[in-house]
């Protein structure tokens, strides 16, 4: 039970309860601006009636290297910690592939996870993403934490859109193709 | 040339502006005309503060009207700079008149007048641009400068329906449909909707275009749920959402509201129904119940909303008496509870409905909370559910009383330690489930403090938490309320850990600095030299400098992109942060805790007076974030922010508006800068003049406090504020007796300026040296000087006061009002200084015959120093007797209900040593700052 609405730029004066959260990082406000000025359509809130803040996304579109191809990647998804186990994320990740899709003809939604964090990898997983590949120390700038490689390593996880029937973005041994960060 | 061009926009860019200005100047002496490198020039010198020479070369750039590519965009930078962002406007009108075939100058012209928030002139060059171009881009434009002049405040409400029907006008005659993207296509029914034209959105809206576009389109779908309720149609709204929630399993909270509001529409049109509509009312009442009770089953527990649409469906039944059940609100809140209560959010969810059960239903359901209280903590999700219940028990507590308030802060501190062992295997970086217990034990200790009045429950408050936060290191609830409850216990520096151990950034600054920055001139060391809290000033106001760089950056970005549903809530962005409340009082908390550190100057003076008119101009937009902090108090009590404010005031408008009439009126007493000076000297554009009140002459304004404003003030404040008056309507007729002319500043400043950069100060027009104006900063005057009369008794007598109030204060345990009351002592005495300092040059005495106020001067001067050192004195020897064994003893021993209640001894004793250490650190140092702005002052 939420409200589902557009991200709006003063939302950056309410999301306190959002950011204050350690692994939710605050950018400085071109990030922001960037993303609504670019991809206003791709960024949403998930309000609770109160008016509260309880989670977002921020998303954008392009095309990948030198394919041809379309697709949507979600940049930032962040969950207050009291709003946590509600299903919110996947309600703000299904409308951001509905959009990917529709409005972008993008092929697939990609998003990155730390390898280490297992509970995300599990919800991405549920919501149909798959691991397409593994990127070396794309988190490097944390440092080598208690977890090793796994806390700096991130997937890149994908999920396919009506127009890949065929389901090229899936490959069944992506944890095992190890690319440098680009 | 090319390569030593090429040169200089290396050093810009890597910021070595001394080499840019030393390349350009070589590159000039052979080629003195070279307009891109005269730009640059100017561009290095802005970078590294020569403002005077800066602007010279600046000025003959412009004076030149350049049409180079290079020389504008470099001149962009030069004049945002100087904050001439007006000039920028003229200097692309005027490349643009030269030019007029080139698009990008056309665009470029639009968009500064749009900077600087001009819509009627970006309006008619989009008009132009549309004819020329043949853009279709450039309509929308041309709608949007439109629908902007349409929405400020100076626009009347007739011009306002002009203009959104000329952009009506212009949108239905664009030759490509606006459902060519979604942005176009939201501008147009943001049109329709303010016009009212039903038929034509509706006509828009139900083309197969027009809803696809709104289903994947939650801004446009906004506008559209908009106009359908505006007209009434939520019968229709109402079958839509019903669709999209039972189709395609739209959970969006809006949808439910949708159905519940055509489910109940007709009672409020008619207040007295006949026995068929009773019926029917009936029925629909019993569709929808049965529609979500089907849905609410179906979801289960995967989704709460049709379990809360229930309750919200059952209280507007309540509240239009029409449910036949009385307690069919009670039971749907506790289906809720029972199927929700283990989710963190529930508490909020049933907050607002709790205040509505009244009768039965109260002992009833407080009966049902307390069996989920009474229970053994078998896993987490008990946890949850027992923390819910404690919360919504809390929050109905009928009165507070000490006996059962202490028995609830134990309860909540033991289970709060009994439920630990739940969160024991989580890593480092995730909160706890057991936080909550500790923040309601904490609000409940915050409780009986303000109930007994006795300090020492707010040590069971910081010590509980600090203990927490060993558990749960990233609580940032628990750090935010320490540093609330460290500043009322007078240990600033362990506030100031937990502020920094937040790590807060950007646009956060402007929402939370107030955590640490109000009123914190109070603990400020930088009269002995520690500039902490003036860092922290620079540092939280960054963001403004980021916000005017960034944001209008990212509206000319939004313009070219064709996000125009952006573009108005970027520009009000924009003017939040500018005129933002919070950067204006970290302006003049700033002001105070510098002029405790920085030499009291003429040129200080004359530089923050400019400021703080600027200022007191301003309507501010309050962005400061108070909901942060986590409020489980009773619904009967003040909130958890109220109970905690320092000196329990708020600091608002009230308080800044009262501070900055005092600082702007002995500064402007000091200053030789009259408004005419001021007008010449200014350098960058005058600011928008927002307030209401800038239309009143400021002198008035001056002398007026309105109580609204007044009741922000402490009682001392209130006595600061009474001497502050008193001491400027003494002084007043001699200031403006001895201000020298305007025409004698202003040559005074030419000179400066001239031995500076070498160049006359524009725009001022010496007067003939006839003898009549002497450069020596004195004048004869014709009139004679105002009879010096003695000062009111009032003045001398407010420093001996405010001793009386330091003795009567500094027994307190905490030493937050003493430093309260020592602060203010300090700033009236430096008040002083501001107010005296004329007074002080020998040549101005002597030529304005005001050697009789000289000494009049003497007693205040001597009775402000007086006080000055006693409270030094004893502010040293109040730190001596802290941070001692002794001292730690009384925290610890105060500590006993969390120490019986298991923690460590130990553990407490530390937190003691921590809040003794930092008392003393600030008693100290605040009293050998005082001491060293005595010997500064006496000289």
């Amino acid at each position: 039970m939420s409200v589902l609405r557009p991200l709006h730029v003063d939302d950056l004066f309410r999301f306190n309860n959002i950011n204050l959260d350690v692994w939710t990082e605050t950018y400085d406000l071109g990030f922001y601006l960037q993303y609504l000025a670019t991809w206003p359509d791709l960024c949403y809130v998930q309000a609770a009636p109160s008016g509260r803040l309880m989670g977002y996304v921020m998303g954008n579109a392009g095309r990948e290297g030198t394919s041809s191809d379309w697709h949507g990647h979600v940049t930032a998804l962040t969950i207050a910690p009291e709003y946590r186990r509600l299903g919110l994320a996947r309600s703000l990740t299904t409308l951001l592939e509905l959009v990917a899709d529709a409005v972008y003809t993008g092929a697939f939604v990609d998003l990155f996870v730390r390898c280490q964090n297992q509970v995300a990898i599990d919800m991405y997983e549920g919501m149909g993403y798959s691991v397409w590949r593994r990127i070396r120390e794309y988190y490097g700038s944390l440092g080598r934490g208690r977890e090793g490689r796994d806390e700096e390593d991130a997937f890149d996880m994908r999920k396919p859109l009506s127009r890949d029937p065929s389901r090229h973005s899936v490959r069944s041994n992506g944890r095992d193709v190890i690319v440098d960060q680009a | 040339m090319e390569r030593q061009i090429r040169a200089v926009y290396d050093a810009l860019d890597n910021g070595s502006n001394k080499t840019a200005i030393a390349a350009c100047q070589k590159i000039l002496k052979k080629q003195p005309k070279h307009e891109l490198t005269k730009t640059l020039l100017a561009l290095a010198l802005v970078r590294s503060q020569k403002v005077e020479e800066a602007l010279s070369h600046c000025d003959e750039v412009l004076a030149a009207k350049p049409t180079n590519d290079a020389v504008l965009t470099a001149m962009i930078h030069v004049l945002r700079g100087l904050g001439r962002q007006k000039d920028i406007v003229s200097m692309f009108e005027e490349a643009s008149k030269q030019i007029p075939d080139s698009e990008e100058l056309a665009t470029q012209t639009f968009l500064a007048n749009i900077r600087v928030q001009n819509f009627k002139a970006a309006q008619q060059i989009a008009g132009r641009m549309h004819k020329q171009f043949q853009e279709d881009r450039y309509i929308y434009w041309h709608v949007l400068s439109a629908i902007l002049q349409a929405s400020e405040p100076s626009t009347s409400s007739d011009m306002r329906v002009l203009l959104f029907k000329l952009a009506h006008r212009l949108i239905t005659a664009s030759p490509t449909p606006p459902y060519v993207n979604a942005d176009r296509f939201h501008l147009h029914l943001v049109i329709l909707r303010e016009l009212g034209l039903f038929d034509e959105a509706r006509t828009l809206l139900e083309s197969e275009v027009g809803k696809s576009i709104c289903a994947a389109s939650l801004a446009c779908n906004e506008v559209r749920r908009d106009i359908w309720r505006a007209h009434g149609l939520f019968e229709e709204e109402g079958q839509k959402a019903e669709a999209r929630i039972t189709q395609q399993n739209d959970r969006n909270w809006l949808e439910f509201l949708s159905v519940i509001d055509a489910a109940l529409l007709q009672v409020e049109s008619k207040p007295e129904p006949d026995e068929a509509e009773k019926a029917d009312r009936s029925a629909r009442l019993t569709k929808t119940r049965q529609l979500f009770t089907k849905l609410a089953e179906d979801d289960g527990l995967k989704d709460r909303s049709a379990a809360l649409a229930l309750v919200e469906l059952e209280k507007r039944a309540n509240f239009y008496d029409l449910s036949s059940d009385p307690h069919g609100l009670i039971d749907v809140m506790k289906h809720y509870f029972e199927l929700f209560g283990d989710k963190a959010c529930c508490f909020e969810d049933l907050k607002p409905y709790v205040s509505l059960l009244e009768g039965d239903d109260l002992p009833q359901w407080t009966a049902f909370l307390q069996s989920s209280i009474d229970v053994s903590i078998d896993n987490s999700n008990v946890l949850r559910k027992l923390i819910n219940a404690q919360k919504l028990l809390r929050y109905n507590t009928p009165e507070l009383t000490l006996p059962e308030e202490s028995a609830r802060a134990t309860q909540y501190t033991q289970q709060y330690l009994e439920s630990l062992i739940h969160g024991s295997g989580l890593p480092a970086t995730e909160l706890q489930p057991a936080d909550d217990l500790a923040i309601l034990a904490a609000s409940s200790f915050i409780s009986i403090w303000q109930l007994s009045n006795d300090e020492k429950h707010l040590y069971n408050a910081a010590a509980l938490l600090e203990f927490a936060l060993t558990k749960s290191k990233q609580a940032f609830q628990m750090r935010l309320l320490l540093v609330r409850i460290y500043r009322l216990l007078g240990a600033p520096s362990a506030a100031l850990d937990h502020y920094r151990a937040m790590q807060i950034k950007q646009v956060q600054h402007d929402t939370l600095s107030h955590f640490l920055i109000s009123r914190s001139s109070t603990f400020s060391l930088a009269a002995s030299g520690d500039l902490t809290y003036h860092t922290e000033c620079i540092e939280s106001s960054q963001i403004y400098i980021s916000n005017l760089q960034d944001t209008g950056e990212y509206i000319a970005r939004a313009f070219t992109g064709e996000k125009y549903s952006q573009i108005p809530e970027f520009i009000l962005f924009e003017d939040r942060l500018e005129y933002s409340l919070q950067r204006d009082l970290v302006k003049v908390e700033d002001l105070r805790i510098r002029l405790t550190h920085e030499p009291i100057s003429s040129d200080l003076i004359d530089m923050e007076l400019i400021e703080l008119k600027f200022s007191l101009d301003r309507l501010h937009y309050d962005n400061r974030d108070f909901d942060i902090l986590a409020n489980y108090q009773p619904r009967i009590s003040a909130s958890t922010n109220d109970q905690t404010l320092l000196f329990g005031k708020p600091e608002g408008r009230g308080w800044l508006t009262t501070f900055l009439k005092i600082y702007t009126r002995a500064f402007q007493q000091a200053s030789d800068l009259d408004d005419t000076v001021e007008e010449k000297l200014l350098i960058g554009d005058r600011p928008k003049q927002s307030s209401p009140d800038a239309k009143i002459p400021l002198k008035d304004r001056l002398h007026h406090h309105l109580e609204k404003d007044l009741v922000e003030l402490t009682t001392d404040e209130l006595s600061f504020l009474k001497y502050c008056s008193t001491l400027a309507d003494w002084l007043e007729p001699y200031h403006d007796y001895a201000r020298p002319p305007p025409a004698v500043v202003l040559a005074e400043a030419a000179k400066l300026t001239q031995a500076k950069t070498g160049q006359p100060l524009k725009g001022v027009d010496l007067p003939p040296k006839n003898g009549t104006a002497a450069t020596n900063g004195s004048s004869k005057k014709d009139e004679e000087p105002p009879a010096v009369v003695a000062p009111p008794t009032d003045l001398a007598q407010f420093f001996d006061d405010m001793k009386a109030r330091f003795e009567a204060v500094k027994a307190e345990p905490s030493p937050t009002m003493a430093l309260h009351v020592a602060s203010l002592t300090q700033e009236a005495c430096l008040f002083f200084l501001v107010e005296s300092l004329r007074f002080k040059n020998p040549s101005a005495v002597k030529t304005n015959k005001l050697g009789a106020l000289t000494q009049q001067l003497k007693p205040i001067r001597t009775a402000a120093l007086n006080a000055l050192r006693d409270i030094s004195a004893s502010l040293i020897k109040l730190a001596e007797t802290e941070g001692t064994a002794e001292r730690r003893k009384i925290f610890v021993d105060g500590c006993s209900p969390i120490i019986n209640s298991n923690i460590d001894h130990d553990f407490v004793l530390n937190v003691a040593k921590k809040v003794t250490d930092s008392r003393k650190k600030v008693l100290d140092g605040y009293g050998k700052g005082m001491a060293r702005l005595i010997t500064t002052s006496s000289k």
